[in-house]
């Protein structure tokens, strides 16, 4: 990935130089190992705080709309087809982003590395496949594809969508036999073990909300949760409660989802809030053959209507 | 919607959506007792229900 | 007995299934007990809120017709 942040900062000292935009969008290095911010560089000279590399997991597209003058973002596949969606959606005009799109060979699970090591973690560098960690105790030296993060080892729209310039050579995409054995596996318990599965699944949440603001769809002015009149959803940590707060988070994406994994990505409490939104997107596979944020000119399936639209749930 | 309740563990039966003119009475009532045995059948609802205490 | 608790929250489009229920009364039909009706001015109007909201205060099942 070294040529490829390179041929970044190069693209965004150009463009910045040129005037073409205002500031360019993209990750800098975060103040401990294996993190990175979002950073907004607005002059040439600060080009060089911007990295990318594993870690960059969460998802730019978020900072792309509502932002004065012209921007340049730096979008992997999943923040291009993102980007995409908020054009659809008119959140943004094709003409007031530079994309840089990157293909990108999938994000690190921090969590399942952090696992490894008993101890803080101090350093981490990547050397295309092989990953070195460190710690004040020991160094492991990791290989890149075993420390995926599932939505990146189920991707397959690595390379960006839409874009004006790429900053690397395009990589192959996978072709799965199956894209959804997570939402199978689910799919295979009885009502009770869902339930209990779900139960499970969400009785760390804190409700920080940090999903809902690392999700770059996730734009609503005023969110549900933060209505108050009426309140839809109670403050506090009851389980009925945090249920709705997921499942309607979860409902707001349907058809919407690019399974980015920014909601697990920001999540401290290490939940997999993708087992709510991957059924949804299973399902708008399944019943209307679509994928979030692929075309700039078609509609989403639950704003268009067909006379093809499924109707057996209606009586 | 019906989909993902169902995968997060709610009875199919506990949602149902339909489609009556007003002129279908008849189409009415079919619909209530259609939904009032299914729901019979399942018993009460103690999913995603509110613990006030 | 149970059974006899059972609440169906029913969403009811005004100008539809509203109406049939209004024709249903006046026929004097007979029907279960069970529902009790939300008037809402249009199915459109329906949120996945309105099913939760329901759920989470204790019904036993949500209708929803147009």
């Amino acid at each position: 990935m070294d040529t490829c942040i390179q041929k970044i900062r190069e693209l965004a000292a150009d463009l910045l130089e040129r005037g073409e935009v205002e500031k360019v969008i993209g990750f800098a290095q975060g103040t401990i190992p294996m993190a990175t911010s979002p950073i907004s560089v607005g002059t040439k000279q600060g080009v060089d705080n911007l990295v990318f590399n594993s870690t960059c997991g969460l998802n730019l597209a978020n900072f792309a709309s509502r932002q004065k003058g012209k921007i340049a973002i730096i979008a992997k596949g999943c923040d291009c087809r993102n980007i995409v969606t908020h054009i659809v959606e008119n959140q943004l005009q094709r003409d007031q982003v530079y994309i840089i799109g990157v293909p990108c060979n999938g994000m690190v699970n921090k969590f399942k590395i952090a696992a490894l090591f008993e101890d803080e973690i101090t350093g981490f560098a990547e050397d295309g496949d092989t990953l070195t960690v460190s710690s004040s105790s020991q160094t492991k030296t990791l290989k890149k594809q075993e420390y995926l993060r599932e939505n990146c080892l189920l991707c397959t729209h690595k390379n960006p969508v839409l874009y004006d310039v790429l900053a690397g050579d395009l990589v192959k995409e996978q072709v799965l036999e199956n894209a959804f054995p997570d939402v199978d596996k689910i799919e295979a318990m009885d009502v009770d073990g869902r339930w209990q599965y779900f139960k499970r699944l969400t009785q760390n949440c804190i409700r920080c909300y940090a999903c809902r603001n690392a999700c770059p769809i996730c734009y609503c002015p005023t969110c549900f949760v933060d209505e108050a009149g009426p309140q839809w959803v109670g403050k506090g940590q009851n389980k009925t409660d945090v249920d709705t707060f997921h499942f309607l988070r979860a409902f707001h994406c349907a058809g919407r989802c690019t399974d980015c994994g920014a909601c697990v990505e920001a999540c401290p409490m290490g939940i997999n809030v993708r087992d709510f939104t991957r059924k949804l997107n299973k399902d708008a596979l399944e019943l209307f053959g679509w994928e979030a944020g692929l075309d700039i000119s078609k509609r989403p399936p639950l704003d268009a209507y067909s006379p093809q639209d499924p109707d057996d749930f209606i009586k | 919607m019906g989909n993902l309740l169902e995968h997060m563990g709610v009875e199919r039966d506990r949602v149902h959506f339909s489609w009556i003119s007003s002129a279908e009475a008849t189409k009415f009532v079919d619909v209530v007792k259609e939904i009032s045995e299914k729901v019979r059948a399942l018993g009460p609802n103690k999913k995603f229900v509110k613990d006030y205490n | 007995m149970a059974d006899k608790d059972i609440k169906i929250v029913s969403f009811l489009c005004n100008w539809c299934s509203y109406g049939a229920a209004d024709l249903a009364g006046v026929s004097r039909m007979e029907y279960p007990a069970d529902i009790r009706v939300i008037r809402i001015p249009c199915s459109g109007r329906m949120s996945p809120k309105f099913i939760l909201s329901a759920f989470r205060e204790g019904a036993d099942a949500v209708w929803v017709s147009g």
